[in-house]
């Protein structure tokens, strides 16, 4: 008799068991909780790794590095000049694969970058977010190449260095004492700049009447046609959100200075930082903040399934003598 | 389903499954018996099924162990309810939203222990310490006998007439007439619930000359502020700041009013802005631009969700709610989902000194579409 | 145990003081002595009742701090996030509730899921009495009144989510509106009259709380009472059994077993919704923020039961509208009117007529107290799964954005994915469950001639290997024979009379179409005629049968 038959010949002999309805329960229970975990998204870890509070001086970057750099990296898709158009024999000036960086300015260039965005395999597929794929140091020699020799007339955003970005790593410190000497100046700089912003009615209205079309009153991400996708904001930086509304990476329309101050760029970012940092008051599981969809999913699954197992077992059948 | 087979039945002969009654007549009929001095139920004692001594005692036992669980689930929840101060002076206590959370934990909590613990304790109690049976009952015959019947129609129809109501047509008639206004009234009563339509629909609060603010602040919007926005949106209202309202004015006007401002680059334009705004205006749609700068209004023509979402890269306006889809280069004509209409259009315009500012209203009523939105 | 069968003297007094007054003695035995059949799937109304009871108490509580205004108010309370930030009195008695009363939070909570538990066991409830066919006469009237306590429910439903008046509360507000204001003629003035204006107005979520907390669950609560008192008159359904009949009915009596059994079953209830009111957070209001006409999120849903509807509004495509060209022209706007109200009065049209289409179908007027297993009835088994895929397959078009981003699937493709399941998906429900149904039958029948597989394989001397098939129980054996035949007195009715003339009955109009559907209902079946119990050969240990 094979392993098989000896499994089908035990479930045959339980299957009448009076406790078999409790078992189909339980294991109907962890099948939907398996299914809710495939469904609800995973957090991304990915974490940038930018320290930098201010412009970093002329003598701490390295040009020459970072158009090696440029050139690897970058120039097979949007060329050496950054066009991303090539010439070819007849003189005429063609696309290649990726877009014209020469107007975009440094905030897109640092938030694809740091992002993890870029570099991309596959230049007509949305990036997910990702781990950067070069160090800080390299970032910011790429970054004064750019703004040497491919940027034309200083055109697109600067990137926001006041606005505080990730919190520092310990790999990058050679001692615990001086990570936790960075750690604390950037969490100072950080609070600073989340508690600076005082008038949260604008910032709720500003982020709500915005952004949340897209990326959910929660910063949890949403739908786009064609298969893209709005981002979940969780890991990202005040920083990143900033370079993100004055570049308007993919399909995201911009939010220049001008329409939007940065002062009024400083409530609406706290206002999502804060809410997103808040504590759920009303209990420890939150369903991912997703809402009403998830609401109903666990009532049917979790709490109308614990109710009817209750009434299984109050008319499970007895029998005569037990 | 399968206690015959059951090879641990040794309970012997007489004992009777569940759900299968015996031949004996129903028991309900009966009195009670008390022919077996152990156990006196009020069904026939070779009926019932009297646990033996031993489980009966274990239900107890558990059934109280159950039930101490709940008398202290009780207390906790009590205790609970204490622990956590309200927020007087000043003093945040469960406003804070990580102590809340621990308050509901701890009350939830305790509560679900004491709820469940009575239910299991009750469980416990009617399957092991009372006497299992099932009984037998008869249905009851619904419909009367013909005889009942007959006797109710007949005692019916005899007094209907005696009441002369068949009889006297004008008394019943006049009756009857008297209903109608009195049936009538309390719809009339509902009238002043609200005012008629009118053409308040279709007006909102922007005039020519109104400059806006972006939705948040009060800072009047420029032109120019959108100039390094080669692909910008934002959303706004018009500049007004004294209706008495914390926004400027109240939700009802901004849920009519309510802008989205597009920049567009040049030549992603479609032909359909060409076209006049209206039937027979001299208007284009491009006229009501400017420098590349489109307002429309942002409550979607399906059912009035806002629509927001708006791609840069396609130009789509789309609404989260149904997805109807709104082509901003193109007099934001539907190009997908349920929407019966474009999202109507605001003509704009600089005033002196360069601030943003309405030109009129909209070409269309904003909002849901209605019956007589074109009239 | 007591041998007196005296009650003691201080219960014997309130009896007599009662019934001295209303003659109850003997009315009072017969009601204790009650029966109720026994089985899980016959609790769950209860869970629907006890979820109601609860959804009574949690909502008198938070009436007490509950202001139903929408004044625009300036917050200054104690939950410092929202402070200063302007909303109505409503929202800020929400978050007043939330932060400022202990266990108010909890409370909310507990409101809000007994309400989603409370129309999902009515679903499931109004799922066990249509597969057991225990609508049928005499209960015709009893599942009319469950059909409107499911749409009051839902619509008692909305009107709560819509109280608090934040941000996806509004906007279930808001589509109510746009919905009424595509009714032709008139919905302008509808809409004008329940908002006392236009939209959002000043007296909406006044005028809601009325309809919320008086008049909906007054007749909530009258049609439950009703529900409940024809019930306890008719007598519980019961499944097929030894001694189970049309006439006689067998369970536990009311007192004392199935009394102690629904009580401990309605704390069951009770600790679970509190046990998900206390550590899964639902409908956070205070962090949605207050409603704004002009904000939305992704993501937005209504609760679980109204989402069917917004599935269908998503899904409709706008190429059925059209507009009478006269004057001006006016929209007649299908692609609000069709799912808004069509899809709503197609599901309750057809749950509410279905007992008496069934009913004229096969002519049956006996009245039915066993109720059908499901397989044995394939046609309305078949149809009732056909019209849970249609809502199962509305409600997942109610999600599309979220199943979109989750999956990574084109937004407009789900809907045109789910435009086409919603035709084809109820089709391939109807035939596989009827398949389904048919091939439960066949192995019944099977199961009936040779007994049921034992799991014992044995090996016989020839080298076969079979599998013992032994006896069932008296039990099974009379739930397997108790298959009633499915007829239709239309199909009895001769075509012609012993004359040759024709029954005009059955040969034109409604009687043809009455046939013709007669057929439909009763064709696929499979015959247990002249099958005997335990007659196949499997029985004789299989030693010498080869017919397989």
């Amino acid at each position: 008799m094979t392993r098989n038959g000896e499994t089908v010949k035990w479930i045959t002999a339980r299957r009448r068991h009076p406790l078999a309805g409790y078992a189909v329960v339980i294991l109907a229970l962890a099948l939907f909780g398996v299914g809710f975990a495939a469904l609800a998204p995973a957090s991304d870890e990915a974490r940038a790794q930018t320290l930098s509070a201010e412009a970093p001086s002329p003598e701490d970057v390295d040009a020459a590095n970072g158009k090696a750099i440029f050139d690897q990296t970058c120039a097979s898709c949007h060329n050496y000049d950054g066009s991303g158009t090539y010439t070819d024999e007849d003189g005429n000036r063609e696309m290649t694969n990726g877009p014209d960086l020469r107007e975009v300015g440094s905030a897109s260039v640092d938030f694809q970058v740091s992002t993890g965005r870029m570099p991309s395999m596959n230049p007509e597929a949305q990036m997910p977010r990702k781990d950067m794929v070069m160090s800080e140091q390299d970032l910011a020699d790429l970054i004064a190449y750019y703004d040497e020799s491919i940027r034309t007339d200083d055109m697109g955003a600067d990137i926001p260095y006041d606005v505080p970005d990730a919190a520092p790593e310990r790999a990058d410190f050679e001692d615990d004492e001086s990570y936790e000497v960075a750690l604390e100046e950037y969490e100072a700089e950080y609070d600073a700049y989340i508690e600076g912003a005082d008038d949260v009615d604008m910032g709720m209205k500003l982020y709500l009447t915005n952004c949340a079309h897209c990326h959910s009153w929660s910063g949890g991400g949403g739908a786009l046609t064609d298969g893209r996708w709005a981002p979940e904001l969780h890991d990202s930086t005040p920083r990143e959100i900033y370079e993100a509304m004055v570049s308007g990476p993919g399909a995201m329309p911009m939010f220049s200075d001008g329409v939007i101050t940065p002062e009024e760029k400083q409530e609406l970012i706290s206002y999502v930082k804060t809410l997103q940092a808040e504590p759920n008051a009303g209990g420890i599981f939150d369903l991912e903040r997703v809402g009403q969809v998830a609401e109903g999913f666990i009532g049917w699954t979790i709490g109308l399934s614990l109710i009817i197992a209750c009434a299984i077992w109050i008319t499970a059948k007895q029998r005569a003598h037990d | 389903m399968t206690e015959k087979n059951n090879d641990n039945n040794e309970a012997g002969a007489d004992e009777r499954v569940v759900g299968t009654p015996t031949d004996t007549t129903d028991v309900v009929t009966e009195t009670s018996a008390h022919s077996e001095s152990e156990h006196n139920g009020p069904y026939l004692a070779s009926e019932t099924h009297k646990r033996p001594e031993e489980q009966q005692r274990r239900g107890e036992k558990f059934a109280s162990v159950w039930f101490i669980i709940a008398f202290l689930g009780g207390i906790g929840f009590l205790v609970s309810y204490f622990l956590f101060p309200p927020n007087a002076a000043g003093e945040p206590a469960i406003a804070d939203p990580q102590i809340g959370q621990y308050s509901n934990m701890l009350l939830g909590g305790t509560l679900t222990l004491a709820m469940f613990a009575i239910g299991a304790g009750m469980t416990v109690w009617a399957r092991n310490v009372m006497p299992h049976y099932e009984v037998a009952s008869p249905y009851d015959d619904l419909p009367s006998s013909e005889e009942e019947k007959s006797s109710f129609s007949e005692f019916f129809m005899k007094s209907a007439d005696e009441s002369g109501f068949t009889k006297r047509p004008l008394m019943r008639r006049t009756l009857i007439l008297a209903m109608l206004p009195l049936g009538l009234a309390p719809i009339v009563l509902l009238r002043d619930t609200g005012p008629m339509p009118g053409d308040q629909m279709k007006e909102t609060r922007w005039v020519d000359g109104m400059r806006m603010f972006v939705e948040g602040t009060h800072r009047h919007l420029r032109a120019e502020d959108l100039e390094n926005d080669p692909n910008g949106m934002i959303s706004a209202l018009p500049a007004l700041e004294d209706d008495g309202y914390p926004h400027g004015m109240s939700l009802t006007d901004q849920a009519k009013s309510v802008i989205l401002l597009i920049k567009v680059p040049e030549d992603d334009w479609k032909p359909g802005m060409d076209t006049p705004v209206r039937e027979g205006s001299d208007e284009t749609h491009m006229n009501w631009t400017h420098q590349g700068i489109v307002a429309y209004s942002k409550i979607c023509t399906h059912v009035g969700c806002p629509a927001a979402l708006y791609e840069r890269t396609t130009h789509r306006i789309l609404c989260p709610c149904h997805q109807s889809t709104f082509d901003a280069t193109d007099a934001a004509k539907v190009v997908f989902g349920p929407a019966h209409r474009p999202l109507p259009q605001l003509p704009i315009g600089v005033d002196d000194e360069g601030y943003l500012v309405a030109r009129g209203d909209f070409n269309e009523p904003t909002g849901p579409t209605f019956w007589e939105y074109k009239d | 145990m007591s041998k007196t069968t005296q009650a003691p003297k201080a219960l014997r007094g309130v009896g007599n003081f009662i019934d001295d007054r209303f003659h109850l003695a003997k009315t009072g035995e017969k009601n204790l002595r009650k029966v109720f059949p026994n089985h899980w799937s016959f609790m769950l109304g209860e869970i629907a009742l006890y979820s109601f009871i609860i959804l009574l108490v949690t909502g008198v509580f938070l009436t007490l701090w509950f202001k139903p205004s929408m004044l625009e108010v300036v917050y200054d309370g104690s939950y410092e996030r929202l402070q200063g930030v302007p909303m109505s009195e409503a929202f800020a008695s929400t978050l007043h509730i939330d932060f400022d009363v202990r266990g108010g939070f909890l409370v909310r909570q507990i409101h809000h899921w007994a309400a989603l538990i409370f129309v999902a066991s009515l679903v499931v409830h109004m799922l066990r009495v249509f597969f057991t066919g225990a609508f049928r006469k005499p209960r015709e009237i009893n599942w009319l009144i469950g059909v409107a306590i499911f749409s009051l429910a839902m619509v008692e439903g909305l009107f709560g989510y819509s109280l608090p008046d934040d941000l996806p509360s509004g906007m279930g507000v808001r589509i109510l509106q746009g919905v009424m204001l595509a009714i032709p003629l008139v919905g302008s003035y509808i809409s004008m009259f329940l908002f006392g204006g236009e939209f959002p107005g000043e007296d909406i979520i006044t005028r809601l709380y009325m309809l919320h907390v008086l008049l909906l669950p007054a007749i909530l609560l009258a049609l439950i009472v009703a529900h409940f008192m024809i019930l306890w008159h008719q007598k519980h359904t019961q499944y097929p059994g030894q001694g189970r009949t049309d006439k006689k009915v067998v369970g536990t009596p009311m007192f004392p077993a199935f009394a102690v059994k629904a009580g401990g079953f309605f704390f069951f209830t009770f600790a679970v919704i509190a046990g998900l009111s206390a550590f899964v957070q639902i409908n956070p209001i205070h962090l949605f923020g207050p409603f704004t006409p002009t904000s939305i999120t992704s993501g937005l849903q209504p609760d679980w039961y109204m989402g069917f509807m917004e599935g269908s509004l998503r899904i409709f495509p706008n190429s059925l509208d059209f507009t009478i060209p006269i004057g001006n022209g006016y929209p007649i706007i299908t692609a609000v009117l069709i799912p808004g109200l069509g899809v709503m009065g197609l599901l309750f049209g057809a749950l509410g007529a279905w007992p008496f289409v069934e009913q004229w179908i096969t002519g049956d007027k006996r009245a039915h107290n066993v109720a059908d297993r499901p397989r044995n009835a394939p046609t309305r088994t078949a149809l009732g799964v056909g019209g849970i895929v249609f809502y199962g397959v509305l409600w997942l078009a109610g999600s599309n954005d979220i199943l979109s981003e989750t999956f990574s699937i084109d937004l407009y493709l789900t809907t045109y994915i789910f435009r086409v399941l919603i035709f084809v998906g109820p089709v391939v429900g109807y035939f596989v469950a009827k398949r389904i149904c048919l091939g439960l039958q066949r192995r019944d029948r099977e199961s009936l001639e040779h007994g049921y597989e034992s799991g014992i394989i044995q090996q016989l001397p020839s080298g076969e290997f079979i599998e013992v098939h032994k006896e069932n129980s008296d039990e099974t054996t009379h739930v397997l024979e108790s298959k009633p035949v499915i007829t239709s007195t239309a199909l009895e009715e001769p075509e012609t009379d012993d004359k040759g003339v024709e029954n005009p009955n059955a040969r034109k109009g409604m009687g043809k179409f009455r046939r013709a559907l007669a057929h439909w209902y009763t064709k696929d079946n499979v015959s247990f005629e002249g099958v005997e119990a335990h007659t196949g050969h499997h029985l004789h240990h299989g030693a010498e049968d080869k017919d397989h």
